[in-house]
């Protein structure tokens, strides 16, 4: 009884003082109205941690201005800060800075130093949602910054040169980011990441990138679901990296003489699960690729399907669809050490007398002439002749070439439905 | 006529098996150890084999390993070439170059080794960016 009481009235103290708390913050919390004419850097000097600014329509010619408190920018439709082609815009340095819906336009190029329009640096916390970037150099630059939220973002850029051209979304040594629905056109990288670990990367659209849709390097233990990358200059690189979760993407139209879907380079304990490889020059391709599980991938239209270097090992391929590719699974040696099971594959001829959906005899992947092409890639100029053809008939019958065991020895007779 | 087109011929056959470094192609070219497409021309080093294959890189970390990883014998090198980043894209000897590492500059493989051609650039470079001295034969042993 006397327990109750005594619980009961600790709730009624802390309760009130939590009410007292949020009135007085409510209080203290201001909101600074800012017009094109006015001085950023004067308002941000006078404002108390936790305030607003709020920037009515105009265009700001104001750059470098430094935060270093925690304050929420609010851009009202029209609001732009314009870097002038000379400068980065803002500098974030503090936790828990807010800036949304504002636009950015013309920050400075740099050939030594990474500009951009926001620069996070030792900032946690930040959240930069729906804001617009229009020909930047770096979009959004975080370094060192942890538990970033950075979503509805749109990035444009434009050059004619490859070096003027910086990374849409760059992150450098961050940890448990979000990047969500950001779309990004135009930059060298569409999203950069550099030692970041635990972060997700959800639903982006990246497209018409110079280099890479999505760039992972040295980046462990990180998600990217449900983005698509379309018509990049080489596609996604995921290099020097264990333990990335890669689902349901659409890696489409990655067309160009070194240009693939999905590049892996020294990748360990990953997930390549339900992803659309749709018209890429090479699907995947990877070298020094171990433990690694694709699975209910869907491979349509591409040159190759799979490029395996005979470095990878101990990966597992399950359940995928290869349909209309020039040529499904391509290898540089002859030991194979990876495991293919119940795919579904068009060029398959095989039977299926017991009727159990899977295929009695064994598909071989490896096209004797795409070994051919590994060695003398002129070769493919003969691709689809008649002399190709019977050449290719007799390895089938007596594999001379080809690895021997890299076969699928259930291949599904039907594709699976992965719509 | 018959010898000039003779003459002509020779002349394109001795010029297409002619070794030499070739101009880097940014944007176009991918390294030959990480796969990666060149795209900064502040960055970048090239092996030029004795029977003229030119091998391209990104970063000299992927030149470096490539030749060790390969073994290539030093009489199969004629040339090893890293772009001077005072003056972008051009291509010095390495044997020749001034390195620095260690500054703020975040190169694309990650060595943060850069070179440069001449002393100025390279005290101007430290001065802002910090790092320290070293020549090839430190930047052989590094990786």
């Amino acid at each position: 009884m006397r327990d109750t009481m005594r619980n009961r009235c600790v709730g009624v103290v802390f309760y009130v003082s939590a009410l007292f708390l949020l009135l007085s913050s409510g209080a203290m919390a201001k909101e600074w109205k800012l017009s094109p004419k006015q001085s950023i850097a004067e308002v941000v000097e006078q404002a108390q941690a936790g305030d607003t600014l709020r920037f009515v329509a105009g265009v700001y010619k104001q750059a470098n201005i430094i935060i270093q408190k925690p304050l929420v920018l609010l851009g009202e439709k029209g609001a732009v800060l314009d870097g002038s082609h000379q400068h980065e815009i803002l500098v974030l340095a503090a936790e828990h800075i807010t800036v949304q819906g504002l636009s950015f336009q013309h920050s400075g190029r740099s050939s030594l130093n990474d500009l951009a329009a926001i620069k996070c640096l030792d900032a946690h916390y930040v959240r930069i949602i729906n804001n617009q970037f229009d020909n930047t150099f770096f979009g959004i630059h975080l370094s060192n910054s942890n538990y970033a939220l950075i979503e509805g973002n749109t990035l444009k850029a434009q050059a004619l040169n490859e070096y003027e051209l910086g990374n849409g979304i760059h992150l450098w040594k961050c940890k448990n980011a979000r990047i969500v629905k950001n779309t990004i056109t135009g930059h060298r990288d569409g999203i950069y990441f550099e030692f970041v670990t635990h972060s997700t990367i959800q639903e982006n659209i990246s497209t018409k990138n110079m280099r890479y849709g999505l760039h992972f390097m040295f980046s462990n233990d990180d998600e990217y679901l449900n983005n698509t990358f379309k018509n990049n200059g080489a596609g996604v690189s995921v290099m020097y990296s264990h333990g990335v979760s890669m689902h349901g993407n659409r890696f489409e139209e990655n067309w160009g003489e070194s240009s693939y879907g999905l590049l892996l380079k020294d990748i360990r304990d990953s997930e390549v699960i339900d992803n659309q490889f749709l018209a890429n020059t090479s699907g995947i391709y990877m070298e020094g690729c171990s433990r690694t599980q694709f699975h209910g991938n869907e491979f349509k239209n591409n040159g190759w399907a799979i490029q395996l270097q005979a470095s990878c090992n101990d990966n597992t391929l399950e359940r995928n669809n290869f349909q209309g590719n020039s040529f499904d699974v391509v290898t540089n040696g002859v030991v194979v050490l990876n495991t293919l099971k119940n795919n579904y594959w068009d060029k398959y001829q095989g039977y299926d007398l017991d009727k159990d959906g899977l295929g009695d005899v064994p598909f071989r992947p490896v096209n004797m002439f795409s070994t051919v092409m590994e060695r003398v890639p002129a070769a493919i100029v003969l691709w689809r002749s008649m002399l190709v053809f019977l050449l290719d008939r007799a390895e089938k019958v007596i594999p001379a070439m080809t690895p021997e065991n890299l076969m699928d020895n259930q291949p599904r007779m039907k594709p699976y439905d992965y719509n | 006529m018959k010898t000039l087109g003779m003459l002509l011929f020779l002349s394109l056959a001795c010029l297409a098996c002619s070794v030499k470094p070739e101009p880097i192609a940014f944007g176009k070219a991918s390294c030959h150890h990480c796969k990666m497409t060149l795209m900064d021309p502040k960055f970048g080093a090239e092996i030029v084999t004795s029977k003229g294959k030119v091998h391209t890189f990104d970063d000299i970390n992927c030149m470096v390993n490539f030749m060790k990883e390969k073994a290539l014998p030093q009489e199969e090198i004629s040339y090893l070439m890293v772009v001077d980043m005072a003056k972008t894209k051009e291509l010095i000897a390495a044997q020749q170059a001034f390195f620095v590492k260690g500054s703020s500059v975040n190169t694309p493989m990650g060595s943060g080794v850069v070179a440069f051609a001449k002393v100025e650039p390279y005290e101007a470079f430290i001065k802002e960016k910090g790092g320290e001295l070293l020549t090839w034969k430190q930047v052989l042993d590094l990786f």
